[in-house]
């Protein structure tokens, strides 16, 4: 994706409201007038940990409107537990916008939006950025039940086309959200997907299938966020515009891949570019 | 104000040649090179950032997963990537000149003469003001590590950087030994100008559900406040058996954790993992240290270095 102009910054934010649209799903928002004007589709903030003494949790920003944006975790740990337990009038220090979003120009005008769980997350402001550019939506959104499916009606009310898919068949397609995809009745212009890795890999290899190109935002476990520790690389073809420069390893050597960083170079990229 | 002018406690300290405003180092690999944290924190408030380490030949760096999450810290075995010393003073050593704290080029190798030549071409250009070198690297197999385990190789290894620079030189030290006084002892005899103490501990995690190791690497290093107590220890021992200043390091977040390291006989610290949970730890640290001692009515933070330790043998 192309690199974005943006200015992260340490936001000292107060939690405005919250609300669990399903168990162990929980939305945070934030007054966060700074950091709601400067995101863009794609982009996550790494979250200060209230209490110290833990890491900071890289997560999606989920919505982005005025004064406010939101936070879209499952609690899996210490971590998201201690986040999702925070009242309105807490403190929250957010650093962000961070990363290459996606690049919502080149998936044309009849787009695949292709969420695994809480990778919804990230999908949403792109829903919003596609329908302002005059764009057909649809959202293949796969989750382990009918209820873990959250927010429906936002996405909807961005104008995407909701496909449904659970693992236990008690909504929509039975099975995962890539065979969803691929049963589509239509041919869209570009996907853009979020969620687990092995669901993303599912995707493209579908998108494949199909020859649409697909923009992947990855997960994947986040020290620094900022491109500081190499911690969080992926590889990535040598030509892709978005790989690091990077000198062979050693002289002859055929490898066509560098290491870029998922929280720097991405977190967005082209499947087709992905060496994994 | 009561009007009485109240000094500000000096914090500055020397390692060698290079003098720190503030004795807060931010640790080699969890930096980048200070560009990836300048949106969030003013760079004039830190020491000095030690840069990661670059080798002389460039390097892909290891499998992933590269990192995982563990009780209060973390595991980290990123390998070593990095473009290689002829790529690296090419491309990327000018934009360390705009940076208006000190710079640290850091230096691994795997044979004495790694150590020798990558330091002489790097301390050769004017953007670094000193030189680290990362003898304790547990990430790339046994060839990594060995400098720092085997005494006899950590004295060739510094010996052979000594005589490449005249700049400051600090020898970071591995925990993974049976006595790190040894090394400590014979790295300062071999010429170091300071010890950084300590490197990552060695460490694994299983992922039970798969059957098999967290890390593409199996093992790795850990970092994070799980490491605190056994950092704070190796520099209790190794201030006991070396003049040169100490630079304290492992799982420092506050100026509390900052502290016991100063008590234990560390001149500076530095912060790494510490800088992912609050990019404004170091300054934190610098504050908090400050008020410390200005309530104790110390002029200067050497007047507390080493105070918890009754053989402190450092000059303060």
């Amino acid at each position: 994706m192309p690199a974005l102009e943006t200015s992260p910054a340490i936001h000292r934010t107060t939690v405005s409201d919250r609300r669990e649209p399903a168990p162990g799903i929980v939305i945070v928002g934030l007054h966060a007038p700074e950091l709601a004007r400067s995101t863009r589709p794609g982009q996550f903030a790494m979250v200060v940990p209230p209490g110290g003494e833990r890491a900071a949790t890289a997560l999606g920003l989920y919505e982005a409107e005025g004064e406010r944006v939101s936070l879209l975790l499952a609690v899996v740990g210490p971590r998201t537990r201690e986040l999702a337990a925070l009242a309105p009038g807490a403190r929250l220090d957010v650093v962000g916008p961070l990363g290459n979003g996606f690049d919502v120009p080149a998936l044309g005008d009849d787009v695949a939006l292709v969420a695994g769980g809480v990778g919804s997350a990230s999908l949403l402001l792109p829903a919003q950025a596609l329908r302002a550019a005059g764009a057909r939506t649809t959202l293949y959104y796969g989750a382990r039940n009918a209820a873990a499916l959250v927010d429906l009606e936002l996405f909807e009310a961005a104008g995407a086309s909701v496909v449904p898919a659970t693992d236990d068949g008690s909504y929509g397609h039975a099975g995962y959200v890539s065979d969803a995809l691929r049963a589509a009745s239509r041919k869209h212009t570009g996907i853009a997907a979020c969620g687990p890795s092995p669901m993303l890999r599912a995707v493209a290899r579908v998108a494949l299938e199909l020859a649409t190109p697909a923009q992947l935002s990855l997960e994947e476990t986040f020290a620094c966020g900022v491109g500081a520790c190499w911690g969080c690389v992926i590889p990535l073809d040598r030509g892709s515009a978005q790989a690091p420069s990077f000198p062979p390893v050693a002289a002859g050597e055929t490898r066509a891949y560098v290491h870029a960083r998922i929280c720097k170079e991405g977190p967005v990229f082209w499947a087709h570019e992905l060496r994994w | 104000m009561n009007g009485v002018a109240q000094q500000s406690p000096n914090l500055a300290v020397s390692l060698g040649a290079l003098h720190l405003d503030v004795p807060t180092l931010m640790g080699s690999g969890c930096y980048g090179s200070g560009e990836e944290y300048a949106p969030f924190i003013d760079l004039h408030g830190i020491g000095g950032v030690v840069l990661k380490s670059v080798t002389r030949l460039p390097r892909l760096g290891n499998p992933t997963p590269r990192l995982a999450p563990t009780p209060s810290g973390m595991l980290n075995a990123i390998g070593l990537q990095n473009p290689g010393i002829e790529a690296y003073l090419a491309n990327d050593v000018a934009k360390f000149a705009a940076r208006p704290c000190a710079v640290v080029g850091s230096v691994a190798g795997f044979s004495v003469d790694d150590y020798a030549y990558v330091t002489e071409r790097l301390a050769a250009r004017d953007e670094i003001d000193a030189i680290e070198l990362n003898i304790s690297c547990p990430n790339v197999g046994h060839e990594g590590e060995t400098f720092a385990c085997d005494p006899r190789l950590a004295e060739r290894a510094t010996a052979a950087a000594r005589a490449a620079t005249d700049k400051t030189l600090i020898v970071k030290l591995s925990p993974n030994v049976t006595d790190i006084t040894e090394i400590a002892r014979r790295v300062e005899a071999a010429g170091a100008d300071a010890l950084a103490v300590i490197n990552t501990v060695r460490g694994m995690a299983i992922d039970v559900e798969r059957a098999e190791p967290r890390l593409g690497n199996g093992s790795g290093g850990l970092s994070g406040p799980a490491i605190r107590p056994i950092a704070v220890l190796a520099v209790w021992e190794v201030a006991r058996s070396v003049k040169i200043p100490i630079v304290g390091q492992g799982g420092i977040e506050t100026a509390r954790d900052a502290l016991e390291f100063f008590l234990a006989g560390a001149s500076a610290v530095s912060i790494g993992t510490g800088n992912f949970t609050d990019p404004r730890a170091p300054l934190n640290v610098v504050d908090g240290v400050r008020a410390y001692l200005t309530q104790r009515g110390h002029a200067a933070l050497r007047d507390i270095v080493g105070r918890a330790n009754p053989a402190f043998a450092g000059a303060r």
